[in-house]
């Protein structure tokens, strides 16, 4: 994944969870962000969405388990709408 | 393996059995998914339109997650009766690990997606997960009144635990309770309410064991005068409300011999915060606006006349709350939310203009049986 895309997916997760961009890694999960509950992870698929332009499905939003999985979801469907 | 969610069935009852323990050993014992795949309110039933349907959402054939659609229909006026479904009993094991933190946007999601046109009834409050979650989703929300009525002050306030939050309160409620001063001043408010109330004239309330085609001309009239409403003809109401069912009283009323009204009314089951109260609910009524009152009055004599202690509605529309008032209730602190999703709430438009005119009541949602 690129920096820029891995850089933005942070940006947002770091509005909706509440942490500093310098906490969130790409490994960073529900297990490590005491804020990733079930109406936060709903906040940040509508976010990518909206940030993105893109349409999740429901095996992305299910596949979203850190936000280097995050990022690298983005680009996939970035590429293929290209 | 990704997570699936389709219908429930009795083979998956024994891993729906395993989820509701886990949720209950590590959250809260109330946290039950339904044990049996087959609905036992409101099955399917030959080509009946209000019926209950189950999801599950599974992972390598381990329950995550599991919710319920009651499909139902309603009139809205210019638009005639249209189909909906109210989401409820959400359930996800994102409560008790957050690795399936995505298994609620995923049930709420999946049921947009089978039924557009999607609703939920109650909620327990603005900060509750799920009616956060419908409105992020582009829901438009609206909290219905609550309405109650003491029936016997005294026991009101010995028994009222949800008003005894705090140590002056309690002593206070205490002192009213055994000198008979709170019971001077509940009634008294009550009075007040009442001053304006007079016995509507000519109206004759009989019980009935089950409704009949006479309700059919009701629904037919009333319909148009309230923005929105779920179908109340004599077979919904039958579904609703089986004769084999004791829980509720169904009464009919009339005036000058001429129908014009009907309500169903019950005794709530136990719940902690009314202490040993016995409390009753107009669950369920109809009738055109003007004669809403004729109607809360038979369906409160009825529950005075059965001896409950405190009596509780909630009704969404003006005129019912206007009824309710001059019956003698109070309106009281709601939790009671409606959230209709995007689409939903494009056939209600404007929603926040109209709300006060939809008729919904505690049988809406998922209220009964019991849990009215």
């Amino acid at each position: 994944m690129t920096a820029s895309t891995l850089q933005q997916v942070r940006s947002i997760a770091s509005d909706i969870f509440g942490v500093p961009t310098d906490k969130i890694i790409p490994e960073s999960s529900p297990e490590t962000i005491e804020n990733w509950d079930s109406m936060q992870h709903l906040n940040l698929v509508l976010a990518i969405e909206e940030k993105f332009g893109v349409q999740l499905e429901p095996e992305d939003i299910e596949g979203m388990k850190n936000i280097g999985a995050v990022a690298a979801l983005v680009e996939r469907l970035q590429s293929a709408a290209r | 393996m990704a997570i699936v969610i389709q219908s429930y069935r009795p083979e998956h009852e024994p891993a729906v059995e395993e989820f509701n323990r886990r949720l209950q050993a590590a959250a809260d014992p109330n946290l039950v998914f339904y044990k049996t795949s087959a609905p036992q309110w409101l099955p399917k039933v030959g080509d009946h339109l209000l019926y209950n349907e189950y999801f599950i959402a599974v992972d390598a054939g381990i329950v995550r997650g599991a919710y319920a659609l009651k499909h139902e229909r309603v009139f809205v006026p210019g638009q005639g009766e249209i189909a909906v479904a109210c989401y409820h009993h959400p359930l996800s094991e994102g409560i008790v690990n957050r690795t399936y933190a995505a298994v609620g946007a995923l049930m709420v999601r999946d049921a947009l997606l089978r039924q557009p046109l999607l609703y939920a009834l109650g909620m327990g409050g603005y900060d509750h997960p799920l009616p956060k979650m419908l409105k992020a989703l582009g829901s438009s929300l609206a909290l219905l009144p609550f309405f109650f009525k003491i029936v016997h002050p005294s026991r009101f306030l010995k028994e009222m635990q949800a008003l005894r939050t705090s140590a002056p309160r309690r002593l206070l409620m205490h002192i009213g309770a055994a000198t008979g001063l709170g019971w001077l001043a509940l009634r008294g408010a009550q009075n007040v309410k009442r001053a304006r109330w007079t016995r509507s004239e000519g109206v004759d309330v009989s019980r009935v064991p089950e409704f009949s085609d006479w309700a059919d001309p009701l629904w037919l009239q009333a319909r148009e005068q309230y923005r929105m409403a779920a179908v109340r003809d004599s077979a919904t109401l039958r579904r609703l409300y089986p004769a084999a069912d004791r829980h509720f009283t169904r009464l009919r009323i009339q005036r000058n011999q001429t129908d014009i009204g009907w309500a169903v009314v019950g005794e709530r089951r136990k719940d902690s915060k009314y202490g040993s109260m016995t409390v009753g609910s107009i669950v369920d009524c109809w009738a055109s606006p003007e004669d809403a009152i004729a109607v809360i009055e038979a369906a409160t004599r009825e529950l005075e006349a059965q001896k409950v202690d405190l009596i509780v509605s909630n009704q969404s529309h003006l005129a019912w709350g206007h009824a309710l008032e001059r019956c003698g209730f109070f309106k009281g602190p709601s939790n009671f939310i409606f959230a209709a999703s995007k689409k939903y709430a494009e056939a209600l438009h404007p929603f926040a203009e109209n709300c006060r005119t939809f008729h919904i009541t505690r049988a809406d949602g998922d209220g009964l049986p019991r849990n009215f």
